[in-house]
């Protein structure tokens, strides 16, 4: 009797149902759940703030005004008035190169410890222990980098390059070496089983399939670079078109001035942004695809 | 002394399930032999253990007089060079050249800087394109492999492992992504690798008529065990009905 009616009933089904009875088409895992519940909340948390500011003293018309005659002074009377346009040329080179320099030099580094991250050209525990180590890495703002390596080298460029090197390999590793995870594993077998060792599999096999894919990562840690470079100049005292930028507006209080720098960085990123693509379209035009 | 001998071959990739159990048989020299086997029977486990992709858990494989399962690493890469594989989806680099993938299969006999480097002697190269002439894909030395199709990346990938100058060529399903004309030539060329120069071959396949074709012996596996090992010719609709555990009728026939 009881087999009967284990029978009866549909055996074992894998078909997942809602409370309501319908069938559901997404797994309906933990993880969806989760981010599903932590958006609303921060929805909730994000209109709750609103209603527990401190409005006293907040002359909405005025604020609007003013900020509006600041910008139109920033933005339509842009002036250079304590110093010259060679100057302003120099710093702004100062600036790009400490970009330039942080991510040449750690893109170099960051290539030979994504191989070891890279979970199909490394060892189990290397490849965790080089991921924990750059996400605790990543993990900390570029910024606090920065002041750390101040307290060795004192405030100054030196810190500067020190910190962005030190977050940009920590990016651009977790960036190569899911690159280098992506590759066919196929191709790596094929090469091994023609007895070739682990260097040639790599220069020969997965750097060839990547290469695209690294000098695009590391464009963007390049425009990423330059923004911090402008706001370490301001932040860290690293020089560069960043410090005129906080002289201008926090010892001078000259707006026309705020504003043409603000257009000079401006501009530089666009260039930048030109050059990187026009440079991928030229020498890389699978990458550019992608 | 036979060229590869099998013996007791046993394999688990984990606790629960053995995937090769107690496995036995040779290869002479100059043979041509097929494993075929219904999905999951272990056929690709089994030729990787040739090689030693995969490690031996039991039992010994000797070849050309070593024991595979001992070598150490410097040893197991020598090993290699004499064993050419290919592959059932070619496993080229597709973004290089149609002549550096061949020439990749020279890597087994370069240092670690000659490699990197890509340091190929001059006879290397025309050996590689005397290769690429003999399977007739010499016009395309030059392309990117992913310009290629199914058929030539595979007469590539053929051109890859004879480079290695090998002593067997061990195929792993070489014609299951290709169409029936492209699978002829691949057939035929791998044929003609074993009467011509004499290189044996180790071909797992899933076509029964292609395997009674073409090889001199069958191996028939089955949950990983071998259920069939004889001629060609003495492989009968029952035999097959055992290795495939059905009614012939039953299966498509490719
Ligand atoms: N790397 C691996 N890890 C764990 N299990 C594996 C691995 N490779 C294969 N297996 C298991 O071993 C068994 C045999 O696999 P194998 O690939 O050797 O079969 P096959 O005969 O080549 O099948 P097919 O004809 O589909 O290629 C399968 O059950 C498979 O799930
Ligand atoms: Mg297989």
């Amino acid at each position: 009797m009881e087999m009967l009616r284990g029978g009866a009933q549909p055996k074992q089904t894998y078909i997942k149902r809602t409370r309501t009875g319908r069938i559901n088409i997404k797994a309906g895992n933990k993880v969806e759940l989760v981010t599903k519940w932590t958006i609303a909340m921060l929805a909730v948390l994000t209109i709750m703030a609103f209603f527990f500011f401190d409005y006293t003293g907040l002359q909405l018309e005025r604020a609007i005004t003013e900020t509006a005659y600041n910008l139109k002074t920033m933005f339509l009377e842009p002036t250079l008035s304590h110093f010259s346009w060679g100057e302003a040329f120099h710093q702004i080179g100062i600036t790009v190169g400490l970009g330039v320099l942080a991510t040449v030099i750690g893109a170099i580094i960051a290539l030979f410890l994504a191989f070891l991250a890279a979970e199909n050209l490394s060892k189990p525990w290397i490849s965790k222990s080089v991921r924990v180590v750059v996400a605790f890495i990543r993990a900390v703002p570029t910024v606090l980098w920065v002041l750390i390596f101040a307290i060795a080298a004192g405030l100054g460029s030196e810190a500067a390059v020190l910190g962005m090197l030190f977050h940009s390999i920590a990016y651009l590793v977790k960036a190569f070496s899911e690159s280098f995870e992506e590759v066919d594993r196929g191709i790596l077998e094929a090469m091994r089983a023609t007895g070739s060792n682990w260097w040639h599999m790599v220069t020969h096999g997965v750097l060839p399939s990547t290469f695209t894919y690294l000098l695009s990562w590391t464009f963007l840690r390049f425009e990423i670079n330059f923004g911090v470079a402008v706001a370490m100049g301001a932040a860290a005292g690293a020089g560069g078109i960043g410090f005129e930028l906080f002289m201008a507006s926090g010892f001078y209080f000259d707006l026309r001035e705020v504003g043409f720098i603000t257009y000079a960085i401006l501009i530089i990123a666009i260039i930048l942004e030109i050059v990187s693509t026009q440079l991928k379209n030229r020498y890389f035009p699978a990458a550019a695809k992608n | 002394m036979s060229l590869l001998q099998v013996e007791g071959l046993g394999k688990s990739y984990n606790l629960e399930t053995k995937v090769l159990k107690d496995v036995n048989f040779t290869v002479e020299t100059g043979e041509f032999v097929s494993v075929i086997g219904p999905s999951g029977a272990g056929k690709s486990t089994l030729l990787r253990c040739i090689n030693r992709m995969v490690e031996i858990n039991e039992g010994k494989v000797i070849f050309n007089n070593l024991d595979v399962g001992s070598l150490k690493k410097k040893d197991l890469r020598k090993l290699r060079t004499d064993i050419g594989m290919v592959f059932q989806h070619y496993n080229l680099v597709p973004r290089l050249t149609v002549i550096e993938n061949v020439l990749h299969g020279r890597f087994g006999y370069k240092t670690t800087l000659q490699g990197v480097l890509g340091r190929f002697s001059e006879e290397e190269k025309e050996q590689a394109f005397f290769l690429l002439q003999k399977l007739g894909i010499e016009e395309h030395a030059y392309k990117r492999c992913d310009q290629l199709s199914g058929g030539q990346q595979q007469r590539v990938g053929i051109c890859r492992a004879l480079i290695q100058d090998p002593k067997l060529i061990l195929c792993d399903e070489p014609i299951a992504s290709l169409d029936p004309n492209s699978s002829k030539v691949i057939m035929d060329h791998l044929k003609s690798i074993t009467n011509d120069l004499g290189i044996t071959c180790l071909v797992n396949l899933h076509q029964v008529e292609v395997a009674q074709d073409y090889s001199d012996r069958i191996i028939g596996l089955r949950k990983g065990e071998i259920v069939f090992d004889g001629k060609s010719a003495l492989l009968r609709e029952e035999q097959i009905n055992h290795i495939y555990g059905t009614e012939r009728r039953e299966l498509i026939t490719v």
